[in-house]
């Protein structure tokens, strides 16, 4: 187990590394060509190359946003890492929530990310869902 | 605990639930289990959930555990699905749903539940604020 299990929680830390640090490239090097990525909030998949745009997007509503408190489990194809996500908008209001991901890896990359997280707590105090 | 016994440990403590089976719900939950759900953000005992376990199910019909997937690790699982309910009022609805799982000795020791409660009331079939 230990060489697989040490690969997968690195490939993990580089992903979760490079969201954090906007390195572009850096998640692209984590992902498989083929890559798709499934949200509990919208139920829909999109492509790696659309989680890389809307990391771009996400400059715009975002000083900053960190991956906490990762606890990663690994398996033989694959990663559960559950983690605090921190979010500092430009105004400097700050939210954080907690989350998992399970991944699906193939020859070191990732081929399927699914994530899933409480939407309704980046939600102002007392606005409607 | 093989991936063998854990997978049979994780399809057990959900069958138990979707049957309402309190008594195998005792027997698969370790007595220190520790519940924490990504909503509330705190731990809560073996004990508040099964006392709460009935209350839970007020004003459903039936729910099932559907679509799992399941992987093991050497000390746990993390499963996804789909929460199925259907209301007395004979609405149903869906929720995706993640639980990471740590097991010993045959028991699960603790549960972390991720889901999205924005969907909650869609999934209910009841007025947003409702309670």
């Amino acid at each position: 187990m230990g060489t697989i299990d040490t690969e997968h929680r690195a490939l993990c830390h580089a992903l979760f590394d490079a969201i954090e640090r906007e390195d572009l490239d850096g998640m692209r090097r984590c992902y498989a060509p083929d890559m798709t990525l499934w949200f509990n909030v919208t139920g829909e998949e999109v492509s790696g190359e659309d989680t890389v745009a809307a990391q771009v997007e996400g400059r715009a509503l975002l000083r900053r946003r960190t991956y906490d408190d990762r606890i990663i489990s690994t398996f033989d194809d694959g990663w559960v890492v559950q983690y605090t996500l921190t979010i500092v908008h430009h105004d400097g209001t700050r939210r954080s929530l907690w989350a998992c991901a399970v991944a699906q890896v193939h020859d070191g990359l990732i081929v399927r990310l699914d994530e899933y997280l409480d939407a309704s707590r980046f939600l102002p105090a007392g606005s409607a869902t | 605990m093989t991936d063998g016994e854990i997978r049979e440990l994780c399809e057990t403590f959900f069958d138990a639930y979707q049957d309402r089976r309190l008594d195998i719900l005792d027997r698969v939950l370790a007595d220190d289990c520790i519940i924490w759900h990504n909503v509330f953000g705190r731990d809560t005992t073996k004990a508040d959930n099964l006392a709460g376990f009935a209350d839970s199910y007020r004003g459903q019909r039936r729910r099932t555990y559907d679509d799992r997937i399941v992987d093991t690790f050497h000390d746990g699982f993390v499963i996804r699905y789909q929460l199925r309910g259907v209301q007395s009022s004979g609405h149903t609805g869906s929720l995706w749903i993640c639980i990471v799982g740590r097991v010993r000795d045959g028991r699960i020791t603790r549960i972390d539940e991720y889901m999205d409660s924005s969907k909650f009331y869609q999934w209910a079939g009841i007025e947003e604020g409702a309670t």
